[in-house]
């Protein structure tokens, strides 16, 4: 089981461009991710019923890193707090 | 007296359903227990011989049926592998590692039709390679078995896909 954080919706447009998530084009602000990383990876569209997810420690390479665009049936459940 | 009569049969006829299980096991126990081989071959503790070696190289092989299907995000993996293929790789991955522990969770069996089995679970390879380094990967993976001369080999393992960056 993982636990990541969803970033992006069906339809929506994802990229990081030196360590920074951007979604339509837009910077989104994510005060959870304490320890910085140079990240880039080019713009990709979220596909239908899927989600992109990331998860909150990006201290590791890129390629280190496990996350992407998943069906939103693999969805089991939500943190409580 | 009746009771006594009565307990005894009771007690008779639940040993009768356990031996039943344990000598007529299911199918979905069948092929359960050829996954369980394949993690108990795949593993390999430090004070490992050279013959018990061979002989796991061996043994992984006649799991599976010839030839063999591998699917996988990395084109480079995926092919028909043979039997000595499948046995000669799983030789050569296995030698670079001091310490394999290859683990299974989640194990849903169905059969879509008749002698065939498939099963998506999750597997997880736990290990430190002869340099020192620490391997820890999970994949999910979705695996289709056929049944010949009453034996379950694996005919085709796909490594699902789950993140796709």
């Amino acid at each position: 089981m993982l636990l990541k954080r969803v970033v992006a919706r069906e339809g929506e447009q994802v990229e990081f461009r030196a360590g920074r998530l951007y979604v339509n084009g837009k910077e989104i602000e994510e005060p959870y991710v304490r320890f910085p990383c140079n990240w880039s990876l080019p713009t990709r569209g979220v596909e239908k019923d899927c989600v992109y997810v990331v998860g909150d420690n990006r201290s590791m390479p890129i390629e280190g890193h496990h996350f992407g665009q998943t069906s939103k049936s693999r969805i089991i459940g939500a943190p409580l707090w | 007296m009746k009771i006594k009569y009565l307990l005894v049969g009771v007690v008779m006829v639940i040993i009768g359903i356990v031996l039943a299980a344990t000598v007529f096991p299911s199918e979905e126990k069948r092929v359960k227990k050829r996954f369980y081989l394949l993690s108990e071959w795949v593993s390999k503790s430090p004070e490992e011989s050279a013959l018990i070696m061979l002989q796991k190289m061996k043994d992984i092989g006649t799991l599976f049926l010839e030839p063999c299907e591998l699917r996988s995000p990395n084109e480079f993996l995926s092919g028909s592998y043979t039997r000595q293929e499948i046995s000669a790789y799983a030789g050569t991955a296995r030698s670079h590692f001091s310490q394999l522990n290859l683990k299974l969770y989640d194990l849903h069996v169905d059969f879509p039709e008749k002698e065939v089995a498939k099963v998506n679970l999750t597997a997880r390879l736990i290990g430190r390679s002869k340099t020192g380094e620490r391997v820890d990967e999970i994949r999910e993976l979705d695996c289709l078995l056929k049944k010949m001369d009453r034996k379950w080999f694996f005919s085709q393992i796909e490594v699902i896909e789950v993140l796709k960056k």
